[in-house]
């Protein structure tokens, strides 16, 4: 908010001369200052995306040269296509488990981290790992973790007696999405609890105090004054992280190719086999047009409880 | 050597006005210092050939680039002891009328960039590149769009027939041959030698299922026989064997009618998954496997068979990551009782872009590329199978590739993956449909689901 506030501030200040062609005029010299990022933005943001909208309306394929205006035709099709609805139910369900698990998970890590105890600089680092690593290292990680024969999670339950016989979690459709939302998981708390640590440091110590003081217990501090704290920031969190999951590709991509039975199959794998497999870019555009709807109902459904958490926090 | 030396005649031959757009010189100039035999060789012009092709490389006068008819050449890249580019250069040495720039696409691995690549360029119908490569399931869809030129009046039915028939049938669309065979790659059968006994090779899967399920009990071997069942293109390889092998067909001979749910073709898909759920052979990993994880536990010495592409081979018997050096044998895949062997063919094929500008120049190109000569050489120096069936019987192949040597009965029986131009999107649908047949067991009723989505796509 200071640096907006500054900025008006040097406008206002601007020479006489401004100040009385204002008046008449439209104020031309702010705009012109704004057009870099105008155009920039349009470009790779507004263009794009009225582009996938335009093609989406198109029956264009490349190898056929096809390339005429079918109106809706697309979307009539894709609101019939099983394979559209079986990918959209399962980018939901990814995204939803993996953003729930994700967000406990991270709470926990950040409440421990933000406790003082010895390494605890040393911990904050190390606990990175996992995030910063390539997410193609991730998945053939997870693939020999995983393994039907020779994996380690196999050996583990089954030297835990838990199970009789090795699972092949990649190869059946029943285990095959759930190990991929572990992996994604794995990979992916670690961010979370940093963006959770970061809200939590935020919070007043004076506040915690006042409720130790009060006779609060660990519990109590926990329920009533940092979590009613966090909500914002846990939302915001959360909205980043169900939107990125909501693109999930390169685990699947690599692990499973979308199997068996499609029962892996998510959006962003759909869509890059019918835009680079099949080249059917217009059927393709209409798929991704309807991810990013799906997209935007999300953010949207953030948008709104962040905006009521925030007016709860200021009343 | 056989008949295809009789053709192809030279360009000089063809006289003036061909379409070439500088006939002139083409024929000033000696035609045969190429290694492309001439009329009534035998095996003596052949290898003649080699020799004049080997001192064309320091004796060709380089003619001045001016005067060279330029064409360009895209290929995906391929690599053994020597590059394309270093094949092409020696196209370019040995005679002073062409001279073609290689521009090279990603590797075979990356096929999916390759096909973009090819489909951009293409598309734009401008000419270039004058010749290309393509891997055999875009052939069709080359050759539907228009994209690629029609070879028969260069290439008749009599030196079609030296290639293996697989081949031929996987270059022709429309009654048109529209690719010429480059290098060839099939689906075969792995097996221990140690594990087989006294059994003989199996030819049935009968056999096999019966071999793998001894080997299995007498704790010779954890697993029967390894395949490929992942949601992937590998997964339509290793149905297309397996369908072929038991008389069926995916699509009919017209490449409009879908004959996914026959019953030979059902049944076929029934013994994969009986693989799995009944005689268990193979475990169920192998509907997560693809090439590669299927042939770990087999040079780790875990299995009596697999079925994978030639490649293996040299893995098997590298003493630092096989256990098994020395007990591999290759064979033609098994068929069911009153079928035939079949592999799901694979490689690379020519085609020459149909809106090129120098037709003469691209077509004396790729005469010399797919020559028999020229197929030798990458043969030994880059490790790519000829298509030509003779070319096997070559001493020097003998010599510096024993083991693919072996592999020419395996080839013969290569088949075609469904030969359409929607070929891209009819392989989607079909790995979806198998993958969910093998892994949930409604054989029949994910065939049929298939076979409808498939007669929309191809009947359009």
């Amino acid at each position: 908010m200071s640096r907006v506030a500054a900025a008006g501030g040097a406008i206002t200040r601007a020479p006489p001369a401004f100040a009385i062609i204002r008046t008449r005029r439209i104020d031309w010299p702010p705009l012109l200052l704004l057009l870099p990022t105008a155009i920039s933005l349009g470009s790779v943001c507004v263009y794009p995306i009225l582009g996938g909208l335009w093609l989406s309306l198109h029956n264009t394929m490349l190898a056929t040269r096809e390339n005429r205006f079918v109106g809706w035709l697309n979307y009539r099709t894709l609101a019939a296509d099983p394979d559209f609805w079986s990918a959209w139910r399962h980018t939901l369900e990814f995204t939803a488990v993996s953003t729930l698990a994700e967000t406990v998970i991270g709470l926990g890590m950040a409440l421990l981290l933000v406790e003082w105890f010895h390494g605890r600089g040393l911990v904050r680092a190390a606990m990175l790992i996992p995030w910063a690593m390539p997410t193609v290292v991730t998945s053939k990680m997870f693939g020999w973790l995983f393994d039907g024969q020779n994996g380690l999670v196999n050996w583990m339950l089954r030297s835990l007696h838990l199970i009789g016989g090795n699972i092949d979690w990649y190869g059946s459709p029943n285990t095959a999405l759930g190990t991929i939302v572990i992996a994604d998981v794995w990979k992916t708390t670690p961010f979370m609890a940093l963006l959770l640590l970061a809200g939590l440091q935020t919070i007043p110590g004076s506040l915690l105090e006042a409720a130790r003081i009060d006779g609060a217990g660990a519990w109590q501090a926990f329920w009533r004054v940092r979590l009613p704290m966090l909500t914002p920031i846990l939302l915001i969190a959360a909205m980043f992280r169900a939107l990125d999951a909501f693109r999930i590709f390169d685990l699947v991509y690599v692990l499973t190719g979308g199997g068996p039975a499609d029962s892996t199959e998510v959006l962003s794998t759909l869509t890059y086999k019918t835009l680079f497999s099949a080249l059917e870019f217009g059927y393709g555009s209409a798929l991704a047009t309807a991810m990013f709807a799906t997209e935007a109902a999300i953010a949207l459904c953030f948008g709104i409880l962040i905006a009521q958490s925030l007016r709860r926090q200021e009343r | 050597m056989s008949k295809s030396d009789d053709m192809p005649r030279g360009a000089a031959e063809r006289g003036p006005g061909a379409g070439s757009d500088s006939p002139g010189k083409m024929e000033a100039v000696p035609h045969d210092l190429t290694s492309r035999p001439r009329a009534g060789s035998g095996r003596r012009a052949f290898l003649g050939g080699v020799a004049l092709g080997a001192a064309a490389l320091g004796a060709a006068r380089p003619a001045r680039a001016a005067d060279r008819t330029e064409i360009s050449f895209a290929s995906a890249k391929f690599f053994g002891k020597e590059t394309v580019a270093q094949v092409v250069e020696m196209y370019n040495s040995s005679q002073g009328r062409v001279h073609v720039s290689y521009d090279e696409l990603p590797p075979p691995s990356d096929s999916t960039a390759v096909h973009q690549l090819l489909v951009q360029q293409l598309a734009r119908r401008n000419g270039s590149p004058d010749v290309f490569t393509q891997d055999v399931i875009w052939i069709a869809e080359f050759a539907g769009a228009g994209w690629a030129l029609a070879l028969d009046d260069e290439f008749g039915a009599e030196v079609r027939k030296d290639y293996f028939p697989g081949v031929g049938a996987a270059c022709t669309w429309g009654g048109k041959l529209t690719a010429l065979p480059w290098f060839i790659d099939s689906g075969m059968l792995y097996y221990r030698t140690d594990l087989l006994g006294a059994a003989k090779v199996p030819e049935t899967w009968e056999e096999l299922v019966k071999i793998a399920e001894a080997a299995q009990k007498s704790g010779g071997a954890r697993f029967g026989f390894l395949w490929q069942g992942k949601q992937a293109e590998v997964l339509v390889c290793d149905l297309v064997s397996f369908i072929t092998g038991n008389g069926g067909a995916i699509l009919g001979p017209d490449g409009k009618t879908v004959l996914l749910d026959e019953e030979k073709t059902v049944a076929a898909v029934e013994f994969m998954r009986d693989t799995i759920t009944g005689t268990k052979i193979s475990p169920q990993d192998v509907l997560s496997w693809d090439e590669e994880p299927s042939r770990r536990p087999f040079t780790g010495g875990q299995a009596a068979f697999l079925r994978n592409w030639s490649y293996v081979y040299t893995i098997a018997q590298d003493p630092k990551v096989s256990s098994v050096v020395g007990k591999v044998g290759v064979a033609p895949l098994p068929h069911f009782a009153g079928g035939q062997s079949s592999a799901c063919l694979g490689g690379y094929q020519y085609g020459v872009n149909a809106s090129t500008k120098k037709r003469e120049a691209a077509l004396d190109f790729v005469h010399w590329m797919s020559s028999p000569a020229t197929q030798l050489h990458f043969a030994t120096e880059l490790g790519l199978a000829p298509t030509r069936a003779a070319v096997f019987d070559e001493p020097a192949l003998a010599k510096s590739q024993p083991f693919m040597q072996t592999l020419k009965p395996v080839f013969v029986g290569a088949t075609p993956r469904p030969v359409t131009p929607k070929y891209a999107q009819v392989t989607l649908v079909l790995q979806s449909a198998v993958s969910r047949a093998l892994a949930e067991g409604n054989v029949k009723q994910a065939l049929s689901g298939a076979k409808e989505r498939i007669a929309t796509i191809v009947g359009s």
